[in-house]
């Protein structure tokens, strides 16, 4: 950094800033996938914070790991992180004009998403069974399971559209009617769903 | 992966050292949540450590900002930076609220949720 003249530095700084045509460096879908992502991760942002009032006025807080199966937990978690990696080296082939593998990696991803939410569905079940609902618990903490309902509910449902949104990418890189933008693009989206996930692991089930 | 490996053979392993770095960070987020051995603030401050340095690896390296231009990457700072303003001002509002840091006779009444005045 010290060595580059003033010049230099407006030249840089040009670049970053000035834009012209393209002023964030990307495709038009690219930055318009960001946009939304960053709108979405405010929301979530939303229920989190919701969700840390809730559990600092409530009287008590049932132990999560203790009402929910750490080792399921554990495996979503395994299989969503997984799912991301396969959807990043599924990006890496279809920009590398590779619409083989890329349907395969694809196929895979679909596949952990899947798995995920069989084991969301079953933790849901698991959990109504025991007598939760959205304004009450067994628990007598009525926000515990609001939150749990809520937040699990809205990732959920995101897991949901990111795999109709791959298998519609999936069927077109098989068909070969595919660009590399529309694969990264989902897995733009698939990639923030996991950090999503990433969030709720640590703020709902492990703090 | 393995007929097609020398397409993006170093995107692949750079990928495949992402992933086994978030889940030595997810076991370490679970041994740090699942076992109480250490005392809650020091349990919160690590575990946000652990998430942010996940969520790090996985813009940067999953979904290549670490190639994208700088203010495009800033723009994606901007829901965590507004998070924890968020945070800060629902922080201050609870305080009184916490059995542990209540001040006794000062914080004024506060109505739950189930209607219950705390005092």
């Amino acid at each position: 950094m010290e060595s580059t003249s003033l010049a230099e530095q407006e030249r840089i700084l040009a670049s970053d800033w000035g834009g012209g045509k393209s002023p964030f460096g990307t495709s038009w879908s690219k930055f318009m996938m960001w946009i939304f992502i960053i709108s979405d991760a405010l929301t979530f942002a939303g229920f989190l914070i919701a969700y840390g009032f809730m559990r600092r006025v409530a009287p008590a807080w049932p132990e999560q790991m203790t009402v929910f199966s750490p080792l399921l937990i554990t495996f979503m978690t395994f299989v969503l992180i997984s799912s991301s990696a396969v959807m990043a080296m599924a990006v890496s082939a279809a920009r590398g004009g590779d619409p083989k593998s890329a349907t395969r990696f694809l196929g895979l991803t679909i596949l952990g998403g899947a798995i995920f939410l069989g084991c969301q569905a079953y933790e849901w079940v698991h959990f109504i069974q025991e007598g939760a609902t959205l304004t009450q618990n067994p628990w007598g903490v009525p926000q515990f399971s609001a939150a749990f309902f809520v937040i699990t509910g809205f990732h959920g449902f995101h897991v949901l559209s990111g795999l109709t949104i791959l298998a519609i990418v999936a069927l077109r890189a098989a068909m070969g009617k595919y660009s590399g933008d529309s694969v990264e693009n989902a897995g733009l989206y698939w990639h923030f769903v996991d950090v999503v996930w990433v969030f709720v692991f640590a703020f709902f089930y492990l703090l | 992966m393995a007929s097609h490996d020398h397409a993006h053979p170093a995107g692949y392993k750079q990928y495949f050292m992402t992933w086994l770095w978030l889940l030595i960070m997810t076991a370490a987020a679970l041994v740090i949540g699942y076992f109480h051995f250490l005392p809650e603030a020091i349990k919160a401050f690590l575990l946000v450590s652990i998430t942010l340095a996940k969520i790090f690896l996985i813009g940067s390296i999953f979904m290549h900002l670490k190639t994208e231009r700088i203010n495009l990457v800033m723009l994606t700072f901007s829901p965590l930076i507004l998070s924890i303003v968020l945070f800060f001002f629902t922080f201050g509002e609870t305080i009184g609220t916490n059995p542990t840091h209540q001040i006794q006779n000062q914080s004024p009444a506060f109505v739950m949720p189930t209607g219950e005045v705390k005092h």
